[in-house]
Protein backbone atom coordinates (compact mmCIF):
# COMPACT_ATOMS: atom_id res chain seq x y z
CA UNK A 1 0.00 0.00 0.00
CA UNK A 2 1.42 3.41 -0.94
CA UNK A 3 0.98 6.74 0.84
CA UNK A 4 -1.84 7.84 -1.45
CA UNK A 5 -3.80 4.62 -0.84
CA UNK A 6 -3.21 4.96 2.89
CA UNK A 7 -4.69 8.44 2.79
CA UNK A 8 -7.66 7.13 0.79
CA UNK A 9 -7.99 4.28 3.28
CA UNK A 10 -8.44 6.72 6.13
CA UNK A 11 -11.02 8.62 4.09
CA UNK A 12 -12.99 5.40 3.52
CA UNK A 13 -12.82 4.66 7.26
CA UNK A 14 -14.16 8.19 7.89
CA UNK A 15 -17.11 7.63 5.54
CA UNK A 16 -17.80 4.24 7.15
CA UNK A 17 -17.71 5.93 10.55
CA UNK A 18 -20.25 8.46 9.35
CA UNK A 19 -22.57 5.68 8.13
CA UNK A 20 -21.92 3.94 11.50
CA UNK A 21 -23.12 7.06 13.37
CA UNK A 22 -26.13 7.61 11.10
CA UNK A 23 -27.28 4.01 11.60
CA UNK A 24 -26.75 3.64 15.35
CA UNK A 25 -28.14 7.07 16.32
CA UNK A 26 -31.82 6.38 15.54
CA UNK A 27 -31.60 2.69 16.57
CA UNK A 28 -30.70 3.07 20.27
CA UNK A 29 -27.01 2.50 19.67
CA UNK A 30 -27.36 -0.82 17.84
CA UNK A 31 -27.30 -1.64 14.15
CA UNK A 32 -25.32 -4.86 13.91
CA UNK A 33 -22.40 -5.06 13.54
CA UNK A 34 -22.30 -1.35 14.43
CA UNK A 35 -22.74 -0.63 18.11
CA UNK A 36 -21.85 1.92 20.75
CA UNK A 37 -21.31 -1.13 23.02
CA UNK A 38 -23.69 -0.07 25.80
CA UNK A 39 -23.56 -3.39 27.69
CA UNK A 40 -23.30 -2.89 31.45
CA UNK A 41 -23.50 0.88 30.95
CA UNK A 42 -26.35 1.34 33.42
CA UNK A 43 -24.98 0.05 36.68
CA UNK A 44 -26.83 -0.47 39.94
CA UNK A 45 -30.30 -0.94 38.44
CA UNK A 46 -32.59 -3.71 39.74
CA UNK A 47 -32.81 -6.63 37.31
CA UNK A 48 -35.31 -9.34 36.43
CA UNK A 49 -34.38 -12.77 35.07
CA UNK A 50 -36.33 -15.99 34.82
CA UNK A 51 -36.00 -19.60 35.82
CA UNK A 52 -38.11 -22.73 35.97
CA UNK A 53 -38.71 -24.61 39.22
CA UNK A 54 -39.91 -28.17 39.42
CA UNK A 55 -42.89 -27.93 41.82
CA UNK A 56 -44.31 -31.40 41.11
CA UNK A 57 -43.72 -32.59 44.67
CA UNK A 58 -44.19 -29.27 46.44
CA UNK A 59 -47.24 -28.62 48.70
CA UNK A 60 -49.98 -27.01 46.54
CA UNK A 61 -50.57 -24.17 49.01
CA UNK A 62 -46.91 -23.09 48.93
CA UNK A 63 -46.04 -23.10 45.24
CA UNK A 64 -47.41 -19.60 44.57
CA UNK A 65 -45.57 -17.92 47.46
CA UNK A 66 -42.89 -15.36 46.71
CA UNK A 67 -39.64 -16.28 48.48
CA UNK A 68 -35.97 -15.35 48.77
CA UNK A 69 -33.45 -17.26 46.66
CA UNK A 70 -31.83 -18.71 49.79
CA UNK A 71 -35.22 -20.11 50.92
CA UNK A 72 -35.78 -22.00 47.67
CA UNK A 73 -36.83 -25.60 48.19
CA UNK A 74 -37.83 -26.59 44.65
CA UNK A 75 -35.11 -27.75 42.22
CA UNK A 76 -34.26 -25.55 39.26
CA UNK A 77 -35.10 -27.13 35.91
CA UNK A 78 -31.92 -26.81 33.78
CA UNK A 79 -33.39 -25.20 30.67
CA UNK A 80 -30.21 -25.81 28.66
CA UNK A 81 -30.90 -29.54 28.86
CA UNK A 82 -34.05 -28.95 26.80
CA UNK A 83 -32.23 -26.96 24.11
CA UNK A 84 -33.65 -23.65 25.36
CA UNK A 85 -31.36 -20.62 25.32
CA UNK A 86 -31.49 -19.24 28.87
CA UNK A 87 -31.01 -15.63 27.78
CA UNK A 88 -33.86 -15.83 25.25
CA UNK A 89 -36.08 -17.57 27.77
CA UNK A 90 -35.34 -14.92 30.38
CA UNK A 91 -36.16 -12.12 27.97
CA UNK A 92 -39.30 -13.84 26.80
CA UNK A 93 -40.57 -14.05 30.37
CA UNK A 94 -39.40 -10.66 31.63
CA UNK A 95 -40.26 -8.58 28.55
CA UNK A 96 -43.64 -10.01 27.56
CA UNK A 97 -46.27 -7.46 28.55
CA UNK A 98 -49.45 -9.30 27.57
CA UNK A 99 -49.60 -12.94 28.49
CA UNK A 100 -52.13 -14.02 25.88
CA UNK A 101 -53.00 -17.70 25.56
CA UNK A 102 -50.62 -17.91 22.61
CA UNK A 103 -47.73 -16.54 24.69
CA UNK A 104 -48.49 -18.88 27.59
CA UNK A 105 -48.65 -21.89 25.29
CA UNK A 106 -45.36 -20.80 23.71
CA UNK A 107 -43.75 -21.69 27.06
CA UNK A 108 -44.95 -25.28 26.71
CA UNK A 109 -43.83 -25.37 23.06
CA UNK A 110 -40.41 -24.04 24.08
CA UNK A 111 -39.72 -27.08 26.29
CA UNK A 112 -41.94 -29.57 24.52
CA UNK A 113 -45.01 -31.24 26.04
CA UNK A 114 -43.25 -34.62 25.68
CA UNK A 115 -40.45 -33.38 27.92
CA UNK A 116 -42.76 -31.98 30.60
CA UNK A 117 -44.86 -35.17 30.69
CA UNK A 118 -46.73 -35.35 34.02
CA UNK A 119 -44.51 -32.85 35.85
CA UNK A 120 -45.56 -29.40 37.08
CA UNK A 121 -43.10 -26.64 36.31
CA UNK A 122 -43.23 -23.11 37.71
CA UNK A 123 -41.95 -20.45 35.36
CA UNK A 124 -40.70 -17.81 37.80
CA UNK A 125 -39.40 -14.30 37.61
CA UNK A 126 -36.28 -13.69 39.66
CA UNK A 127 -35.70 -10.12 40.81
CA UNK A 128 -32.47 -8.69 42.18
CA UNK A 129 -31.71 -5.33 43.76
CA UNK A 130 -29.22 -3.58 45.99
CA UNK A 131 -30.44 -3.34 49.58
CA UNK A 132 -28.82 -0.88 51.97
CA UNK A 133 -25.08 -0.38 51.71
CA UNK A 134 -23.80 -3.88 51.58
CA UNK A 135 -26.14 -6.51 50.22
CA UNK A 136 -28.02 -7.78 47.18
CA UNK A 137 -31.52 -9.20 47.68
CA UNK A 138 -32.71 -11.83 45.22
CA UNK A 139 -36.34 -12.99 45.36
CA UNK A 140 -38.26 -15.54 43.33
CA UNK A 141 -41.75 -14.65 42.09
CA UNK A 142 -43.75 -17.72 40.92
CA UNK A 143 -45.39 -16.55 37.70
CA UNK A 144 -46.92 -19.21 35.44
CA UNK A 145 -47.33 -22.90 36.21
CA UNK A 146 -47.05 -25.10 33.15
CA UNK A 147 -47.92 -28.72 32.59
CA UNK A 148 -47.84 -30.68 29.34
CA UNK A 149 -51.22 -29.33 28.28
CA UNK A 150 -52.14 -26.39 30.49
CA UNK A 151 -50.93 -23.12 32.00
CA UNK A 152 -52.02 -21.36 35.19
CA UNK A 153 -51.34 -17.81 36.38
CA UNK A 154 -50.33 -16.97 39.94
CA UNK A 155 -53.61 -16.10 41.77
CA UNK A 156 -51.66 -13.93 44.25
CA UNK A 157 -50.45 -11.50 41.59
CA UNK A 158 -52.56 -8.63 40.22
CA UNK A 159 -53.87 -8.91 36.64
CA UNK A 160 -51.75 -5.91 35.69
CA UNK A 161 -48.67 -8.14 36.09
CA UNK A 162 -49.92 -10.19 33.13
CA UNK A 163 -51.75 -7.69 30.94
CA UNK A 164 -50.30 -4.21 30.59
CA UNK A 165 -51.73 -3.20 27.22
CA UNK A 166 -54.41 -4.24 24.78
CA UNK A 167 -54.85 -8.00 24.61
CA UNK B 1 2.81 15.47 8.87
CA UNK B 2 -0.86 16.00 9.80
CA UNK B 3 -2.60 13.79 12.39
CA UNK B 4 -4.52 12.13 9.56
CA UNK B 5 -1.31 11.15 7.80
CA UNK B 6 0.16 9.94 11.09
CA UNK B 7 -2.89 7.81 11.79
CA UNK B 8 -2.90 6.37 8.28
CA UNK B 9 0.79 5.45 8.73
CA UNK B 10 0.05 3.69 12.02
CA UNK B 11 -2.91 1.75 10.62
CA UNK B 12 -1.74 0.93 7.08
CA UNK B 13 2.07 1.17 7.29
CA UNK B 14 2.52 2.37 3.68
CA UNK B 15 6.33 2.36 3.95
CA UNK B 16 6.56 -1.34 4.71
CA UNK B 17 6.87 -3.78 1.79
CA UNK B 18 4.46 -6.66 1.53
CA UNK B 19 6.12 -9.91 2.64
CA UNK B 20 5.20 -13.59 2.07
CA UNK B 21 4.44 -13.92 5.78
CA UNK B 22 1.97 -11.06 5.62
CA UNK B 23 0.06 -12.66 2.73
CA UNK B 24 -0.04 -16.08 4.43
CA UNK B 25 -1.21 -14.49 7.69
CA UNK B 26 -3.87 -12.45 5.86
CA UNK B 27 -5.37 -15.53 4.21
CA UNK B 28 -5.26 -17.46 7.49
CA UNK B 29 -7.04 -14.58 9.21
CA UNK B 30 -9.62 -14.42 6.42
CA UNK B 31 -10.15 -18.16 6.84
CA UNK B 32 -10.77 -17.60 10.55
CA UNK B 33 -13.37 -14.91 9.77
CA UNK B 34 -14.98 -17.11 7.10
CA UNK B 35 -15.14 -20.06 9.51
CA UNK B 36 -16.93 -18.03 12.18
CA UNK B 37 -19.19 -16.38 9.58
CA UNK B 38 -20.39 -19.79 8.39
CA UNK B 39 -20.57 -21.14 11.96
CA UNK B 40 -22.71 -18.22 13.15
CA UNK B 41 -24.87 -18.29 10.01
CA UNK B 42 -25.83 -21.93 10.63
CA UNK B 43 -26.15 -21.68 14.42
CA UNK B 44 -28.42 -18.64 14.11
CA UNK B 45 -30.27 -20.19 11.18
CA UNK B 46 -31.03 -23.46 12.97
CA UNK B 47 -32.11 -21.65 16.16
CA UNK B 48 -34.32 -19.23 14.23
CA UNK B 49 -35.96 -22.04 12.27
CA UNK B 50 -36.68 -24.29 15.23
CA UNK B 51 -37.01 -21.97 18.26
CA UNK B 52 -38.14 -18.48 17.33
CA UNK B 53 -41.89 -18.02 17.45
CA UNK B 54 -42.54 -14.31 17.91
CA UNK B 55 -40.53 -11.12 17.50
CA UNK B 56 -39.89 -9.62 20.94
CA UNK B 57 -37.33 -6.99 19.89
CA UNK B 58 -36.81 -5.90 16.26
CA UNK B 59 -33.17 -4.94 15.58
CA UNK B 60 -31.48 -3.29 12.60
CA UNK B 61 -33.29 -3.91 9.32
CA UNK B 62 -35.98 -5.82 11.24
CA UNK B 63 -37.35 -2.39 12.18
CA UNK B 64 -38.44 -1.96 8.58
CA UNK B 65 -39.97 -5.33 7.63
CA UNK B 66 -41.51 -8.28 9.42
CA UNK B 67 -38.48 -10.44 10.21
CA UNK B 68 -40.71 -13.25 11.49
CA UNK B 69 -41.00 -14.42 7.87
CA UNK B 70 -37.52 -15.91 8.46
CA UNK B 71 -38.96 -18.14 11.20
CA UNK B 72 -40.79 -20.18 8.55
CA UNK B 73 -40.34 -21.65 5.08
CA UNK B 74 -36.76 -22.68 5.98
CA UNK B 75 -35.71 -19.14 5.01
CA UNK B 76 -33.13 -18.87 7.80
CA UNK B 77 -31.53 -22.14 6.65
CA UNK B 78 -31.61 -21.07 3.00
CA UNK B 79 -30.00 -17.78 4.02
CA UNK B 80 -27.26 -19.70 5.85
CA UNK B 81 -26.70 -21.70 2.66
CA UNK B 82 -26.31 -18.52 0.59
CA UNK B 83 -23.92 -17.02 3.15
CA UNK B 84 -21.83 -20.19 3.01
CA UNK B 85 -21.62 -20.39 -0.80
CA UNK B 86 -21.04 -16.68 -1.43
CA UNK B 87 -18.60 -16.48 1.51
CA UNK B 88 -16.47 -19.36 0.19
CA UNK B 89 -16.53 -17.90 -3.35
CA UNK B 90 -15.44 -14.54 -1.94
CA UNK B 91 -12.57 -16.17 -0.06
CA UNK B 92 -11.23 -17.60 -3.31
CA UNK B 93 -11.94 -14.28 -5.11
CA UNK B 94 -14.39 -15.98 -7.46
CA UNK B 95 -17.13 -13.73 -8.81
CA UNK B 96 -17.60 -10.03 -8.24
CA UNK B 97 -15.68 -7.69 -5.97
CA UNK B 98 -18.90 -6.50 -4.30
CA UNK B 99 -20.15 -9.92 -3.28
CA UNK B 100 -18.52 -9.80 0.19
CA UNK B 101 -20.98 -6.96 0.83
CA UNK B 102 -23.82 -9.36 -0.01
CA UNK B 103 -22.46 -11.73 2.67
CA UNK B 104 -22.49 -8.79 5.09
CA UNK B 105 -26.13 -7.91 4.38
CA UNK B 106 -27.28 -11.56 4.54
CA UNK B 107 -25.39 -12.05 7.82
CA UNK B 108 -27.04 -8.92 9.23
CA UNK B 109 -30.46 -10.35 8.35
CA UNK B 110 -29.48 -13.68 9.94
CA UNK B 111 -28.43 -11.85 13.13
CA UNK B 112 -31.60 -9.75 13.44
CA UNK B 113 -33.76 -12.84 12.79
CA UNK B 114 -31.97 -14.88 15.46
CA UNK B 115 -31.68 -12.13 18.05
CA UNK B 116 -35.22 -10.83 17.78
CA UNK B 117 -35.94 -12.42 21.16
CA UNK B 118 -35.03 -9.52 23.45
CA UNK B 119 -31.31 -9.88 24.16
CA UNK B 120 -28.64 -7.99 22.22
CA UNK B 121 -25.39 -9.96 22.40
CA UNK B 122 -22.12 -8.33 21.33
CA UNK B 123 -19.76 -11.29 21.23
CA UNK B 124 -20.26 -11.67 17.47
CA UNK B 125 -19.74 -7.98 16.63
CA UNK B 126 -16.04 -8.27 15.86
CA UNK B 127 -16.67 -11.00 13.28
CA UNK B 128 -19.41 -8.81 11.77
CA UNK B 129 -17.10 -5.78 11.65
CA UNK B 130 -14.40 -7.94 10.05
CA UNK B 131 -16.78 -9.14 7.33
CA UNK B 132 -17.69 -5.48 6.71
CA UNK B 133 -14.01 -4.49 6.46
CA UNK B 134 -13.40 -7.37 4.02
CA UNK B 135 -16.43 -6.19 2.03
CA UNK B 136 -15.19 -2.59 1.85
CA UNK B 137 -11.63 -3.73 1.15
CA UNK B 138 -12.63 -6.10 -1.66
CA UNK B 139 -14.81 -3.43 -3.24
CA UNK B 140 -12.66 -0.29 -2.92
CA UNK B 141 -9.13 -1.69 -2.50
CA UNK B 142 -9.11 -4.87 -4.64
CA UNK B 143 -5.39 -4.58 -5.44
CA UNK B 144 -3.38 -7.45 -3.92
CA UNK B 145 -1.06 -5.05 -2.12
CA UNK B 146 -3.79 -2.72 -0.88
CA UNK B 147 -6.53 -5.02 0.33
CA UNK B 148 -4.66 -6.82 3.17
CA UNK B 149 -3.41 -3.52 4.59
CA UNK B 150 -6.77 -1.80 4.37
CA UNK B 151 -8.67 -4.72 5.87
CA UNK B 152 -6.33 -5.23 8.82
CA UNK B 153 -5.91 -1.48 9.44
CA UNK B 154 -9.64 -0.78 9.40
CA UNK B 155 -10.41 -3.74 11.67
CA UNK B 156 -7.85 -2.46 14.19
CA UNK B 157 -9.38 1.01 13.96
CA UNK B 158 -12.91 -0.22 14.71
CA UNK B 159 -11.82 -2.57 17.50
CA UNK B 160 -10.01 0.27 19.28
CA UNK B 161 -12.92 2.61 18.75
CA UNK B 162 -15.40 0.04 20.08
CA UNK B 163 -13.62 -0.40 23.41
CA UNK B 164 -13.23 3.33 23.99
CA UNK B 165 -16.88 3.80 23.02
CA UNK B 166 -17.84 1.21 25.65
CA UNK B 167 -15.95 3.26 28.28
CA UNK B 168 -17.90 6.41 27.42
CA UNK B 169 -21.22 4.53 27.26
CA UNK B 170 -20.63 3.56 30.91
CA UNK B 171 -19.55 7.05 31.89
CA UNK B 172 -22.65 8.57 30.30
CA UNK B 173 -25.00 5.76 31.39
CA UNK B 174 -23.98 5.74 35.06
CA UNK B 175 -21.36 8.38 35.84
CA UNK B 176 -18.00 8.28 37.59
CA UNK B 177 -19.33 5.91 40.26
CA UNK B 178 -19.76 3.15 37.62
CA UNK B 179 -16.91 1.20 39.24
CA UNK B 180 -18.68 0.99 42.64
CA UNK B 181 -18.05 -2.64 43.63
CA UNK B 182 -21.67 -3.21 44.62
CA UNK B 183 -22.59 -2.91 40.95
CA UNK B 184 -20.42 -5.97 40.33
CA UNK B 185 -22.26 -7.80 43.12
CA UNK B 186 -25.53 -7.14 41.33
CA UNK B 187 -24.16 -8.44 38.02
CA UNK B 188 -22.66 -11.52 39.66
CA UNK B 189 -26.09 -12.16 41.23
CA UNK B 190 -27.79 -11.74 37.86
CA UNK B 191 -25.39 -14.06 36.07
CA UNK B 192 -25.64 -16.61 38.89
CA UNK B 193 -29.37 -16.86 38.16
CA UNK B 194 -28.67 -17.38 34.46
CA UNK B 195 -26.26 -20.22 35.24
CA UNK B 196 -28.57 -21.73 37.86
CA UNK B 197 -31.43 -21.63 35.37
CA UNK B 198 -29.38 -23.04 32.50
CA UNK B 199 -27.44 -25.72 34.40
CA UNK B 200 -29.57 -26.35 37.48
CA UNK B 201 -26.71 -25.37 39.81
CA UNK B 202 -24.23 -22.54 40.44
CA UNK B 203 -21.40 -21.89 42.84
CA UNK B 204 -19.04 -18.89 42.86
CA UNK B 205 -15.48 -19.29 41.58
CA UNK B 206 -12.38 -17.87 43.29
CA UNK B 207 -12.57 -14.38 41.74
CA UNK B 208 -16.33 -14.10 42.34
CA UNK B 209 -15.88 -15.11 45.99
CA UNK B 210 -13.11 -12.52 46.34
CA UNK B 211 -15.30 -9.78 44.80
CA UNK B 212 -18.33 -10.73 46.90
CA UNK B 213 -16.30 -10.57 50.14
CA UNK B 214 -15.03 -7.03 49.67
CA UNK B 215 -16.48 -3.91 48.06
CA UNK B 216 -12.96 -2.54 47.61
CA UNK B 217 -11.83 -5.63 45.71
CA UNK B 218 -14.97 -5.58 43.54
CA UNK B 219 -14.41 -1.87 42.82
CA UNK B 220 -10.77 -2.49 41.90
CA UNK B 221 -11.80 -5.24 39.44
CA UNK B 222 -14.29 -2.89 37.76
CA UNK B 223 -11.86 0.02 37.71
CA UNK B 224 -9.11 -2.00 36.01
CA UNK B 225 -11.58 -3.23 33.37
CA UNK B 226 -13.01 0.24 32.78
CA UNK B 227 -9.57 1.81 32.41
CA UNK B 228 -8.58 -0.90 29.93
CA UNK B 229 -11.62 -0.03 27.83
CA UNK B 230 -10.68 3.66 27.90
CA UNK B 231 -7.25 3.01 26.43
CA UNK B 232 -8.65 0.68 23.74
CA UNK B 233 -8.02 3.28 21.05
CA UNK B 234 -4.27 3.13 21.70
CA UNK B 235 -4.36 -0.02 19.53
CA UNK B 236 -4.20 2.38 16.60
CA UNK B 237 -0.48 2.91 17.29
CA UNK B 238 1.48 -0.10 16.09
CA UNK B 239 4.11 0.08 18.86
CA UNK B 240 1.46 0.17 21.61
CA UNK B 241 -0.83 -2.40 19.91
CA UNK B 242 0.61 -5.61 21.47
CA UNK B 243 0.50 -4.11 24.97
CA UNK B 244 -3.05 -2.76 24.64
CA UNK B 245 -4.18 -6.07 23.13
CA UNK B 246 -2.65 -8.00 26.03
CA UNK B 247 -4.55 -5.82 28.51
CA UNK B 248 -7.80 -6.26 26.55
CA UNK B 249 -7.38 -10.05 26.48
CA UNK B 250 -6.75 -9.96 30.24
CA UNK B 251 -9.92 -7.91 30.68
CA UNK B 252 -11.94 -10.48 28.75
CA UNK B 253 -10.63 -13.29 30.97
CA UNK B 254 -11.66 -11.14 33.94
CA UNK B 255 -15.18 -10.73 32.53
CA UNK B 256 -15.40 -14.48 31.92
CA UNK B 257 -14.36 -15.24 35.49
CA UNK B 258 -16.52 -12.63 37.23
CA UNK B 259 -19.61 -12.68 35.03
CA UNK B 260 -19.48 -16.03 33.24
CA UNK B 261 -19.61 -14.38 29.82
CA UNK B 262 -17.35 -16.03 27.25
CA UNK B 263 -16.00 -14.19 24.22
CA UNK B 264 -14.22 -16.97 22.30
CA UNK B 265 -14.32 -15.43 18.81
CA UNK B 266 -13.59 -11.99 20.28
CA UNK B 267 -10.47 -13.14 22.15
CA UNK B 268 -9.12 -15.28 19.28
CA UNK B 269 -9.55 -12.31 16.96
CA UNK B 270 -7.75 -10.00 19.39
CA UNK B 271 -4.87 -12.48 19.53
CA UNK B 272 -4.75 -12.56 15.72
CA UNK B 273 -4.93 -8.83 14.98
CA UNK B 274 -3.12 -7.44 18.00
CA UNK B 275 0.31 -8.92 17.37
CA UNK B 276 2.61 -8.75 14.29
CA UNK B 277 2.42 -12.46 13.43
CA UNK B 278 3.82 -11.84 9.93
CA UNK B 279 7.28 -11.27 11.46
CA UNK B 280 7.23 -14.79 12.89
CA UNK B 281 5.88 -16.29 9.64
CA UNK B 282 8.54 -14.50 7.57
CA UNK B 283 11.22 -16.43 9.44
CA UNK B 284 9.89 -19.67 7.97
CA UNK B 285 8.23 -18.62 4.69
CA UNK B 286 10.56 -17.19 2.08
CA UNK B 287 8.19 -16.95 -0.90
CA UNK B 288 4.42 -16.76 -1.36
CA UNK B 289 2.85 -19.92 -2.81
CA UNK B 290 1.45 -19.24 -6.32
CA UNK B 291 -2.08 -20.46 -5.54
CA UNK B 292 -2.22 -18.16 -2.52
CA UNK B 293 -1.33 -15.12 -4.64
CA UNK B 294 -4.46 -15.73 -6.72
CA UNK B 295 -6.69 -15.64 -3.64
CA UNK B 296 -5.42 -12.36 -2.14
Amino acid sequence: MNKLSAKRGLKVIGITLLIYAVLVAPHEGEFWPFSIYPMFSQAGNPWTRAMVLDVTDQPADEIWEMHALEDRTADAVPVGRYGVDQIDFSNFVSKTENWTEQRRNALITMFGADEIQDQQWMVSKVKGELVGQDSVAIRIVPFIKITADDTELNPNLPESDYFRGAQ
Amino acid sequence: MSWKEKLSYELFEPDRDQSPGEIVFFKLFELFVLFYTIKFAWEWGVYTQFRNVEVVLPLGLANYFDISIFFDYNLALINAGFITIIGIASYFRLGYKWQYMVVMVLLHIQYVARFSQGEIPHSQNLIGMSVLCFAIGAWFFPDKKQMPRFVMGSIIFFIGLGYTSAFFAKLIGTGFNWFDGRHLWLWIGEKSIDILSREGAWSPNFLQSLALQSTAMASLILLIGWFTELIGFTMWWKKLRPYTTTLLIGMHFGITLTMNIRFDAFVIQLILVGFPWYILLDRYIKSTPKYLKRWV
